[in-house]
Protein backbone atom coordinates (compact mmCIF):
# COMPACT_ATOMS: atom_id res chain seq x y z
CA UNK A 1 0.00 0.00 0.00
CA UNK A 2 1.36 3.39 -1.01
CA UNK A 3 1.11 6.39 1.24
CA UNK A 4 -1.20 8.89 -0.43
CA UNK A 5 -2.10 12.49 0.39
CA UNK A 6 -4.81 14.43 -1.45
CA UNK A 7 -4.73 18.21 -1.05
CA UNK A 8 -7.39 20.47 -2.53
CA UNK A 9 -9.10 23.83 -2.32
CA UNK A 10 -12.18 23.09 -0.20
CA UNK A 11 -13.71 19.68 0.30
CA UNK A 12 -12.68 17.96 -2.91
CA UNK A 13 -9.98 15.99 -1.06
CA UNK A 14 -12.29 14.62 1.64
CA UNK A 15 -15.00 14.17 -1.02
CA UNK A 16 -12.72 11.93 -3.08
CA UNK A 17 -11.82 10.11 0.12
CA UNK A 18 -15.54 9.46 0.68
CA UNK A 19 -15.93 8.10 -2.86
CA UNK A 20 -12.90 5.86 -2.40
CA UNK A 21 -14.30 4.53 0.87
CA UNK A 22 -17.55 3.56 -0.88
CA UNK A 23 -15.76 2.01 -3.84
CA UNK A 24 -12.92 0.21 -2.10
CA UNK A 25 -13.38 0.43 1.67
CA UNK A 26 -9.87 1.94 1.79
CA UNK A 27 -10.76 5.58 2.44
CA UNK A 28 -9.04 5.55 5.82
CA UNK A 29 -5.71 4.68 4.28
CA UNK A 30 -5.58 8.04 2.51
CA UNK A 31 -4.61 11.34 4.12
CA UNK A 32 -6.45 14.47 3.02
CA UNK A 33 -6.10 18.23 3.31
CA UNK A 34 -9.18 20.39 2.64
CA UNK A 35 -7.48 23.77 2.34
CA UNK A 36 -9.15 27.13 3.01
CA UNK A 37 -12.31 25.73 4.62
CA UNK A 38 -11.18 27.54 7.76
CA UNK A 39 -8.30 29.81 8.79
CA UNK A 40 -5.89 27.00 9.70
CA UNK A 41 -2.53 26.94 7.97
CA UNK A 42 -2.36 23.61 6.16
CA UNK A 43 1.35 23.68 5.34
CA UNK A 44 2.26 21.90 8.60
CA UNK A 45 -0.01 19.03 7.51
CA UNK A 46 1.88 18.76 4.23
CA UNK A 47 5.16 18.67 6.12
CA UNK A 48 3.83 16.09 8.53
CA UNK A 49 2.87 13.82 5.63
CA UNK A 50 6.30 14.23 4.04
CA UNK A 51 7.95 13.40 7.34
CA UNK A 52 5.88 10.32 8.08
CA UNK A 53 5.07 8.82 4.68
CA UNK A 54 6.75 5.63 3.60
CA UNK A 55 8.53 5.98 0.27
CA UNK A 56 7.53 5.99 -2.51
CA UNK A 57 4.55 8.22 -1.69
CA UNK A 58 2.22 10.26 -3.85
CA UNK A 59 0.64 13.66 -3.21
CA UNK A 60 -2.34 14.48 -5.41
CA UNK A 61 -3.34 18.14 -5.80
CA UNK A 62 -6.40 19.60 -7.48
CA UNK A 63 -5.07 22.23 -9.84
CA UNK A 64 -1.80 22.96 -11.57
CA UNK A 65 -0.89 26.53 -10.66
CA UNK A 66 -3.28 26.65 -7.73
CA UNK A 67 -1.87 27.73 -4.39
CA UNK A 68 -2.35 24.26 -2.89
CA UNK A 69 -0.21 22.74 -5.61
CA UNK A 70 2.37 25.50 -5.13
CA UNK A 71 2.64 24.87 -1.40
CA UNK A 72 2.89 21.13 -1.94
CA UNK A 73 5.53 21.61 -4.59
CA UNK A 74 7.58 23.93 -2.38
CA UNK A 75 7.44 21.43 0.46
CA UNK A 76 7.89 18.18 -1.44
CA UNK A 77 9.56 18.73 -4.79
CA UNK A 78 13.04 18.10 -3.47
CA UNK A 79 12.05 15.03 -1.46
CA UNK A 80 13.26 11.76 -2.87
CA UNK A 81 10.53 9.34 -3.97
CA UNK A 82 7.59 11.60 -3.33
CA UNK A 83 5.66 12.12 -6.52
CA UNK A 84 3.35 15.10 -6.99
CA UNK A 85 0.41 14.60 -9.34
CA UNK A 86 -1.95 17.44 -10.20
CA UNK A 87 -5.22 17.93 -12.16
CA UNK A 88 -6.33 15.01 -10.04
CA UNK A 89 -9.39 12.88 -10.65
CA UNK A 90 -10.95 9.94 -8.80
CA UNK A 91 -9.80 7.41 -11.39
CA UNK A 92 -6.10 8.18 -11.12
CA UNK A 93 -6.09 8.00 -7.32
CA UNK A 94 -7.88 4.67 -7.40
CA UNK A 95 -5.49 3.22 -9.94
CA UNK A 96 -2.50 4.25 -7.83
CA UNK A 97 -4.16 3.00 -4.64
CA UNK A 98 -5.09 -0.39 -6.07
CA UNK A 99 -1.98 -0.91 -8.16
CA UNK A 100 0.26 -3.74 -7.06
CA UNK A 101 3.40 -2.91 -9.00
CA UNK A 102 6.41 -0.99 -7.82
CA UNK A 103 5.77 2.71 -8.20
CA UNK A 104 8.32 4.24 -10.54
CA UNK A 105 7.99 7.50 -12.43
CA UNK A 106 7.40 5.59 -15.67
CA UNK A 107 4.74 3.37 -14.15
CA UNK A 108 3.01 6.34 -12.56
CA UNK A 109 2.88 7.98 -15.97
CA UNK A 110 1.14 4.89 -17.37
CA UNK A 111 -1.45 4.96 -14.60
CA UNK A 112 -2.05 8.66 -15.25
CA UNK A 113 -2.44 8.06 -18.99
CA UNK A 114 -5.10 5.40 -18.33
CA UNK A 115 -7.11 7.71 -16.08
CA UNK A 116 -7.79 10.72 -18.27
CA UNK A 117 -11.07 12.58 -18.47
CA UNK A 118 -12.85 11.55 -21.61
CA UNK A 119 -15.97 12.14 -23.62
CA UNK A 120 -18.46 9.31 -23.25
CA UNK A 121 -19.41 7.92 -26.61
CA UNK A 122 -21.37 4.72 -26.82
CA UNK A 123 -20.32 2.42 -29.58
CA UNK A 124 -23.05 0.38 -31.13
CA UNK A 125 -22.50 -3.11 -29.81
CA UNK A 126 -21.32 -5.64 -32.29
CA UNK A 127 -22.33 -9.21 -31.54
CA UNK A 128 -19.88 -10.49 -28.95
CA UNK A 129 -18.23 -13.70 -29.80
CA UNK A 130 -17.85 -16.63 -27.47
CA UNK A 131 -14.79 -17.96 -29.31
CA UNK A 132 -13.13 -14.59 -28.89
CA UNK A 133 -13.92 -14.68 -25.20
CA UNK A 134 -12.13 -17.97 -24.61
CA UNK A 135 -9.11 -17.10 -26.79
CA UNK B 1 -14.12 -22.05 -13.77
CA UNK B 2 -16.06 -19.34 -12.02
CA UNK B 3 -13.63 -17.68 -9.60
CA UNK B 4 -16.53 -15.78 -8.10
CA UNK B 5 -20.23 -15.51 -8.82
CA UNK B 6 -21.28 -12.10 -7.55
CA UNK B 7 -24.85 -10.98 -6.98
CA UNK B 8 -24.91 -7.23 -7.52
CA UNK B 9 -27.92 -5.21 -8.60
CA UNK B 10 -25.63 -2.77 -10.39
CA UNK B 11 -23.88 -5.59 -12.33
CA UNK B 12 -20.59 -4.05 -13.53
CA UNK B 13 -19.85 -0.79 -11.73
CA UNK B 14 -16.98 0.94 -9.95
CA UNK B 15 -16.52 -1.58 -7.13
CA UNK B 16 -16.65 -4.45 -9.57
CA UNK B 17 -14.79 -3.07 -12.54
CA UNK B 18 -11.81 -1.58 -10.78
CA UNK B 19 -11.56 -3.38 -7.50
CA UNK B 20 -12.80 -6.95 -7.81
CA UNK B 21 -11.40 -7.78 -11.23
CA UNK B 22 -7.96 -6.86 -9.85
CA UNK B 23 -8.48 -8.75 -6.63
CA UNK B 24 -9.74 -11.91 -8.34
CA UNK B 25 -7.38 -11.72 -11.31
CA UNK B 26 -10.10 -12.78 -13.73
CA UNK B 27 -9.51 -12.09 -17.44
CA UNK B 28 -13.14 -12.86 -18.30
CA UNK B 29 -16.35 -11.27 -17.04
CA UNK B 30 -19.72 -12.86 -17.80
CA UNK B 31 -22.89 -10.93 -17.09
CA UNK B 32 -25.77 -13.39 -16.78
CA UNK B 33 -28.90 -11.29 -17.09
CA UNK B 34 -31.96 -11.72 -19.30
CA UNK B 35 -32.68 -8.00 -19.57
CA UNK B 36 -29.08 -7.06 -20.45
CA UNK B 37 -28.94 -9.81 -23.08
CA UNK B 38 -31.87 -8.14 -24.87
CA UNK B 39 -31.21 -4.46 -24.27
CA UNK B 40 -28.57 -2.89 -26.47
CA UNK B 41 -28.37 0.27 -24.37
CA UNK B 42 -27.61 -1.76 -21.23
CA UNK B 43 -25.00 -3.73 -23.18
CA UNK B 44 -23.26 -0.54 -24.26
CA UNK B 45 -23.07 0.81 -20.72
CA UNK B 46 -21.78 -2.52 -19.40
CA UNK B 47 -19.09 -2.53 -22.08
CA UNK B 48 -18.14 0.99 -21.10
CA UNK B 49 -17.74 -0.16 -17.49
CA UNK B 50 -15.52 -3.11 -18.41
CA UNK B 51 -11.87 -2.42 -17.59
CA UNK B 52 -9.31 -2.28 -20.39
CA UNK B 53 -7.90 -5.73 -21.09
CA UNK B 54 -10.85 -7.69 -19.66
CA UNK B 55 -13.14 -9.71 -21.90
CA UNK B 56 -16.89 -9.43 -21.50
CA UNK B 57 -19.77 -11.68 -22.46
CA UNK B 58 -23.38 -10.66 -21.84
CA UNK B 59 -25.79 -13.57 -21.93
CA UNK B 60 -29.23 -14.55 -20.74
CA UNK B 61 -29.05 -16.69 -17.61
CA UNK B 62 -29.73 -19.89 -19.58
CA UNK B 63 -27.12 -19.07 -22.23
CA UNK B 64 -24.60 -18.08 -19.55
CA UNK B 65 -24.98 -21.53 -17.98
CA UNK B 66 -24.01 -23.02 -21.37
CA UNK B 67 -20.94 -20.75 -21.45
CA UNK B 68 -19.89 -21.81 -17.92
CA UNK B 69 -20.28 -25.48 -18.85
CA UNK B 70 -18.28 -25.09 -22.06
CA UNK B 71 -15.11 -27.23 -21.67
CA UNK B 72 -13.03 -24.16 -22.56
CA UNK B 73 -14.37 -22.39 -19.49
CA UNK B 74 -12.48 -24.87 -17.32
CA UNK B 75 -9.21 -23.18 -18.25
CA UNK B 76 -10.28 -19.63 -17.69
CA UNK B 77 -10.85 -17.71 -14.47
CA UNK B 78 -14.26 -16.14 -14.90
CA UNK B 79 -15.94 -13.45 -12.84
CA UNK B 80 -19.69 -14.03 -13.17
CA UNK B 81 -22.34 -11.47 -12.28
CA UNK B 82 -26.08 -11.66 -11.75
CA UNK B 83 -28.31 -8.91 -10.40
CA UNK B 84 -30.52 -11.12 -8.25
CA UNK B 85 -30.23 -14.15 -5.99
CA UNK B 86 -32.72 -16.19 -8.02
CA UNK B 87 -30.48 -16.03 -11.12
CA UNK B 88 -27.42 -16.95 -9.04
CA UNK B 89 -29.32 -19.94 -7.63
CA UNK B 90 -30.20 -21.14 -11.12
CA UNK B 91 -26.53 -20.93 -12.13
CA UNK B 92 -25.32 -22.63 -8.95
CA UNK B 93 -27.71 -25.52 -9.53
CA UNK B 94 -26.51 -26.03 -13.09
CA UNK B 95 -22.77 -25.30 -12.95
CA UNK B 96 -20.30 -27.37 -10.93
CA UNK B 97 -17.11 -25.36 -11.05
CA UNK B 98 -17.79 -22.34 -8.78
CA UNK B 99 -15.24 -21.23 -6.17
CA UNK B 100 -17.66 -19.06 -4.23
CA UNK B 101 -20.81 -16.99 -4.40
CA UNK B 102 -20.68 -13.43 -3.13
CA UNK B 103 -24.11 -11.97 -2.39
CA UNK B 104 -22.91 -8.37 -2.28
CA UNK B 105 -25.50 -5.73 -3.22
CA UNK B 106 -29.16 -6.63 -3.67
CA UNK B 107 -32.44 -4.74 -3.64
CA UNK B 108 -31.31 -1.56 -1.91
CA UNK B 109 -33.24 0.60 -4.35
CA UNK B 110 -36.38 -1.49 -4.23
CA UNK B 111 -39.64 0.42 -4.39
CA UNK B 112 -41.32 -2.10 -2.12
CA UNK B 113 -39.11 -1.72 0.95
CA UNK B 114 -42.00 -2.48 3.31
CA UNK B 115 -42.17 -6.05 2.09
CA UNK B 116 -38.43 -6.62 2.01
CA UNK B 117 -36.16 -8.18 4.62
CA UNK B 118 -32.95 -6.32 5.34
CA UNK B 119 -30.12 -8.66 6.32
CA UNK B 120 -27.29 -6.12 5.97
CA UNK B 121 -26.86 -2.50 4.91
CA UNK B 122 -26.54 -3.58 1.27
CA UNK B 123 -28.96 -6.53 1.20
CA UNK B 124 -32.72 -5.91 1.05
CA UNK B 125 -34.49 -9.09 0.02
CA UNK B 126 -38.01 -9.62 -1.25
CA UNK B 127 -39.72 -12.81 -0.08
CA UNK B 128 -38.79 -14.59 -3.32
CA UNK B 129 -35.17 -13.49 -3.07
CA UNK B 130 -34.98 -14.52 0.57
CA UNK B 131 -36.36 -17.96 -0.30
CA UNK B 132 -33.80 -18.26 -3.11
CA UNK B 133 -31.00 -17.27 -0.72
CA UNK B 134 -32.07 -19.89 1.82
CA UNK B 135 -31.96 -22.49 -0.94
CA UNK B 136 -28.59 -21.21 -2.15
CA UNK B 137 -26.84 -21.71 1.21
CA UNK B 138 -27.94 -25.36 1.22
CA UNK B 139 -25.87 -26.05 -1.91
CA UNK B 140 -22.33 -27.35 -1.78
CA UNK B 141 -20.55 -24.05 -2.50
CA UNK B 142 -19.38 -21.26 -0.16
CA UNK B 143 -21.93 -18.43 -0.04
CA UNK B 144 -20.77 -15.20 1.56
CA UNK B 145 -21.25 -11.43 1.72
CA UNK B 146 -18.32 -9.14 0.94
CA UNK B 147 -18.99 -5.77 -0.71
CA UNK B 148 -15.34 -4.79 -1.24
CA UNK B 149 -12.21 -6.91 -0.70
CA UNK B 150 -11.19 -4.94 2.38
CA UNK B 151 -14.43 -6.05 4.12
CA UNK B 152 -14.35 -9.35 6.00
CA UNK B 153 -16.14 -12.27 4.33
CA UNK B 154 -19.33 -13.02 6.26
CA UNK B 155 -21.06 -16.33 5.71
CA UNK B 156 -24.62 -15.86 4.50
CA UNK B 157 -25.75 -18.87 6.53
CA UNK B 158 -24.74 -17.02 9.71
CA UNK B 159 -26.53 -13.88 8.53
CA UNK B 160 -29.74 -15.85 7.92
CA UNK B 161 -29.74 -17.47 11.38
CA UNK B 162 -31.74 -14.67 12.96
CA UNK B 163 -34.12 -14.12 10.07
Amino acid sequence: MKDILIASHGHMASGIQSSIEILTGMGDSIKVIDAYVDQTDYVPKINEFIKEAKRPAVIFTDLLGGSVNQKVTLAAAKEKDIFIVTQTNLAVIMSVLLDGEELTKEHLQELIAQSQVQLVELESSSEDDQDDFFD
Amino acid sequence: MIAQLRVDDRLIHGQVALVWTKELDTPGIVVANDNAAENEMVQMTLKMATPTGKKLLIRSVDDAIKVFNNPKAGNMRIFALTNCVADALKIAKNVKDIDGINVANVGRFTKDADNATQISSTLMLSDDELAALKELVELDVPVFHQVVPSNAKTSIASMLKNI
